[in-house]
């Protein structure tokens, strides 16, 4: 792969003389000036997979490029957002730079302050490079990281859209094909499912908290809506019903026993033990599948978007951000670091190694960084028709964390029999007060 | 004070009260417990009273504290998952307690007898109980897995069916309770075993001598003079058993569902997952008094079956 | 004779759960994933995997977390036995056993209730990117057992040695520190000892008060459960290494753990 890294150095350079000439006469833009923190070290606090070690894994780039010595932490998610959260609240965090999960933390860290507005910086040309500007991010990712003002408290970094894994070899054996809609999936998961030969039709998220965001994907294609204007919560109503009681058949009647304790690791492992024909989760998930010292199923799964539903055909997106705390005392270097890492170099090695999408269209659009995309095409395929119909995956509320637990529960316990509506009904008595005494304080 | 003789001899006992000399009394001991209590003082009581105050407001984290007085005690009971975690906590300190509590007492008594490597025996026998456990539920998750876990595999064996153990609801706390047997019937096996060993042989000399089946020894001799024992034990594993946090967080996070949620899991996910502090604290208290109910419902049955001990026995 | 042979399958039931549990996580360690994932389990593989354990302490800064539980455990036993011990003779020589009771309660309350109040004064302290929250948290766990331990065994020393040195003019502290202290020996290697195990052990502080350098064993090993599934071997070496000092201590020290808590500390409730 070509080293972008000194080329744009030398680019920038280059620029500068011609730029000084200042075509339409305004003054000449100056160049951002990497160099300037140099000799200052920046503590990063991320979350572990790839997009987190993808950037441990280059951080001596972006230390030769702006002299920034960088200590970055890869903590697993549950501890990485308590920890995050624990620090922020003490008002003095030991990290310059947060690795944000939109989906669970943008309103409770928008409520609270705690990320430094970063719109100065961007429209900065001493810190932001010409190329990086706002309307350069997707639609998906202005709502993520803009707050009510239109402010941009985080740069938007990787979307995670959920598709359909499936494995071709098991669907040829048994004459299946390619399910386009979520009857047609569980019709095919049962012809699939084969428990003799430890063949399951369905793997997914069973474990609580966990599966919401498998359970969201349905719920949007059965047409339903997360809030209504009011900002009451409906997940309860006929549409999360019949969601549910999907979810129920998929998981129970075709899916490897246990899976009420799955979170993406175990489905996953069942993907790529060969012992499932389907898994809905993540798109990037794809380099430990293609990976052959980890999966016996190399080459042999497609990639698909997520069947429709009677009301429409979503992907549920979340998405991964990159800020900085307010209370940092050294934002305009961890700025230069949060750029970089929503920069094209990375931005195209978070998409060619299939463990995320950049937010930013250029990247996504660029030919070159297309075709060196690693993954097989189908992947890629499946990532640009999924942005075509993504839809948040959970509610903007500040209690996602409660949300995903109480409701999540309710799901898992369909899994051992109970009645989805009954459960839905008790789960929601349960978070309607929380979710009200959240937006009340 | 030190240089104050005795003005007669007080009986040699042991380990009971400060010698009485001339009226002067114990405090000068003070000085030696001090320095504890100033620990004490610091890491136990201060966070006690933190607690009980914090439990009167409603405070998320990020926001600042707002009095509410018993609000939070009065949303307990209406609060189903934590009534769900009473129970389950319920459930699980039981069988927790029971099971130890008569394997110990058998494993006691077979170490009781004399016989080769007992001590290396012995010492294998109690590595559970000291092994980290967070170590130990990481490998018992692995056992316990459906499809790949040994457990499953050794049922198959001998001719069972394959269990869902830590997956399934109705199984979930059973499994989690075995790890915890496995963990911690040796502590009971060792505090009766010191019970045995206090009883003196006259008396099964003599019994033995009458013609007393083995059986019938343990029955009326040894298991009345090891009661005591037997209620420490279950004390000390009450007490565990209740708080019992690291095997079930490592194991099932509280899951599946919310199905081996105890009430110190519940607490974990208040206060630092939804960071509730204030409600967290209430249920610091409530749990606290729990306990201390159990405990002393524990006490009680001691007291009442010791007046049916042996009367006269040591 | 039919009672030994008796004798001998009762030892095999009991001790079997305990040795074979470890013998199989020593198995788990030393295999490749492909034959952890395998069914039939795998007992001895053909192929032994040290590579596992290399793993783990090429994993970034597994030696400093190693160094970070002996530092916090070391000083948070130091310093119990320094407080806990006398304050035991004390207590044990008062009588006072209502102020048991306050070891009672430290049993009692779980363990994350003190996490908050003391996280907000370390944090007030300035304390918190160093070791010494850790440590002094430690010390509800620590302290509570030197005292609680110290109190039963002073409780059932013969009085008579301290009462003629007092007659003789002793001070207390000199009763203490000559005669008491000495006598003492065995509990205190048993209070150092539990509360040692206890505080290596320790896994709840851990997880909300570690950071990236001050993070101790039991939180270091749980975070391994890593992103790509089926790392069991890692996990299982990780596992073992981290357990493997408490479990060597067991072993040497049993007596004293035995004798300790089968004689003084186990007092009538």
């Amino acid at each position: 792969m070509a080293h972008f890294g000194p080329t744009r150095r030398s680019l920038l350079q280059g620029t500068l003389a011609t730029t000084a000439l200042g075509l339409t006469g305004f003054p000449a833009r100056a160049d951002v000036q990497w160099k300037k923190y140099a000799g200052t070290t920046i503590e990063a606090n991320l979350v572990k997979g790839p997009r987190g070690e993808l950037l441990q894994k280059y951080a001596s780039e972006f230390t030769e490029l702006t002299g920034i010595k960088v200590e970055s932490e890869v903590i697993p998610e549950q501890q990485q957002r308590q920890k995050a959260v624990i620090e922020l609240t003490s008002g003095k965090p030991s990290f310059d730079v947060i690795h944000v999960s939109y989906h669970v933390q943008k309103r409770q860290f928008e409520k609270a302050g705690w990320l430094a507005d970063l719109t100065a910086f961007m429209k900065d040309p001493n810190l932001t490079a010409p190329d990086l500007t706002v309307d350069d991010f997707s639609a998906g990712g202005r709502q993520f990281a803009e707050n009510d003002k239109g402010e941009m408290h985080s740069l938007p970094w990787s979307v995670d859209y959920f598709i359909l894994y499936w494995n071709k070899e098991l669907f040829a054996k048994k004459g299946v094909t390619l399910p386009k809609t979520l009857d047609e999936m569980a019709v095919a998961a049962e012809k699939l499912n084969d428990p003799a030969n430890g063949i399951y039709g369905f793997t997914g998220r069973g474990l609580r908290n966990a599966n919401m965001t498998l359970w969201t994907n349905f719920f949007l294609d059965y047409g339903g809506e997360f809030l209504d204007d009011k900002g009451n919560i409906l997940t309860d109503g006929p549409e999360a019903i019949e969601a549910t009681k999907l979810y129920q058949r998929l998981l129970t009647k075709t899916a490897p026993p246990g899976v009420a304790g799955f979170n993406w690791m175990e489905s996953m492992a069942s993907l790529t033990q060969g012992r499932a024909a389907m898994w809905i989760d993540g798109v990037g998930w794809a380099p430990p599948i293609e990976d052959p010292n980890a999966s016996r199923v190399v080459g042999k799964i497609g990639y698909a978007l997520v069947p429709a539903g009677p009301k429409g055909q979503y992907s549920a997106a979340y998405g991964d951000g990159i800020g900085i705390p307010q209370a940092s005392t050294k934002k305009e270097a961890a700025y230069l670091y949060c750029q970089w890492a929503v920069s094209k170099t990375m931005g195209a090695r978070l998409l060619q190694s299939g463990g995320g999408v950049p937010f930013r269209n250029s990247i996504l659009n660029d030919e070159s960084v297309r075709k060196g995309v690693k993954m097989p095409p189908e992947w890629l395929d499946s990532v640009i028709g999924s942005a075509k119909i993504s839809k948040l995956g959970l509610p903007v509320i500040v209690p996602v964390a409660e949300f995903r637990d109480i409701v999540g529960a309710a799901l898992t316990a369909t899994l051992s029999g109970a009645d989805p509506e009954a459960e839905l009904k008790k789960a929601h008595a349960q978070f309607r007060p929380i979710l009200e005494r959240s937006e009340k304080s | 004070m030190s240089g104050i003789a005795a003005s007669e001899q007080t009986p040699a006992r042991s380990g009971t009260a400060a010698p009485d000399i001339g009226g002067w009394q114990p405090p000068s001991y003070w000085p030696f417990v001090v320095p504890a209590l100033i620990v004490v003082l610091a890491v136990i009581i201060f966070p006690w009273a933190y607690t009980i105050w914090m439990s009167l407001h409603e405070w998320k984290v990020g926001s600042p504290p707002t009095f509410v007085g018993l609000a939070n005690y009065i949303r307990l009971p209406s609060d189903t998952r934590f009534v769900e975690s009473v129970w389950h906590t319920l459930v699980y300190t039981l069988l927790s307690v029971a099971l130890p509590l008569l394997l110990g007492t058998l494993a006691a008594v077979v170490f009781h007898t004399k016989f080769p490597m007992r001590g290396f025996l012995r010492g294998l026998f109690i590595l559970p109980m000291m092994a980290t456990p967070v170590a130990i539920a990481l490998v018992w998750t692995m056992m316990f897995h459906p499809q790949l876990g040994i457990l499953n595999y050794l049922l198959s064996l001998i001719g069972l069916p394959p269990q869902l153990w830590v997956f399934h609801p109705a199984t979930v706390i059973p499994s989690l309770v075995l790890v915890e047997t496995w963990q911690w019937t040796p502590l009971v096996m060792l505090i009766v075993l010191g019970g045995l060993a206090a009883i003196p042989a006259e008396p099964y000399e003599s019994a033995l001598i009458d013609g007393a089946t083995r059986w019938q020894v343990f029955r009326y001799i040894s298991l009345p003079l090891i009661m005591p024992f037997l209620f420490i034990a279950a004390m000390i594993r009450m007490i565990d058993a209740v708080k019992s946090f690291d095997i079930i967080f490592a194991i099932t996070q509280g899951g599946p569902g919310t199905a081996s949620e105890t009430i110190n899991l519940y607490l974990y996910s208040v206060a630092f997952v939804y960071y509730d502090v204030g409600y967290a604290s209430a249920i610091v208290v409530v749990f606290f008094a729990l306990i201390v109910a159990l405990a002393g419902a524990l006490l009680r049955l001691r007291q009442t079956t010791h007046w049916n001990d042996a009367g006269g026995v040591a | 004779m039919l009672g030994n042979i008796g004798l001998g399958f009762a030892l095999l039931v009991i001790v079997s759960p305990a040795a074979l549990f470890f013998l199989w996580m020593l198995s788990l360690s030393i295999k490749f994933e492909v034959d952890n994932a395998s069914y039939p389990p795998v007992f001895i593989p053909e192929h032994f995997n040290w590579g596992n354990y290399a793993a783990v302490f090429g994993s970034n800064r597994f030696t400093t977390y190693f160094a970070n539980s002996l530092i916090v455990t070391g000083a948070a036993t130091a310093f119990a036995l320094l407080v806990g011990v006398p304050a035991g003779y004390g207590l044990a020589r008062m009588r006072a056993h209502k102020a048991a009771v306050v070891v009672l309660i430290a049993r009692i309350t779980p363990g994350l209730s003190y996490l908050i109040p003391l996280f907000l004064l370390f944090q007030w302290l300035g304390l918190l990117g160093t070791l010494w929250p850790q440590i002094i948290i430690h010390l509800v766990v620590t302290v509570p057992i030197v005292i609680w331990i110290m109190i039963g065994y002073f409780e059932t020393t013969p009085m008579e040695l301290e009462e003629s040195a007092l007659i003789d003019g002793a001070t207390r502290w000199q009763v203490f520190r000559y005669v008491a202290l000495p006598i003492a020996r065995p509990g205190i290697a048993v209070a150092f000892i539990l509360a040692v195990i206890f505080s290596w052990n320790n896994f709840v502080f851990g997880i909300v008060l570690a950071g990236r350098e001050t993070r101790t064993l039991p939180v270091a090993v749980y975070n391994m459960i890593s992103f790509d599934q089926l790392s069991w071997g890692p996990l299982a070496a990780a596992a073992l290494i981290v357990t493997l000092p408490v479990l060597l201590l067991t072993v040497f020290a049993q007596r004293q753990i035995v004798a300790g808590l089968t004689a003084g500390a186990v007092k009538g409730g």
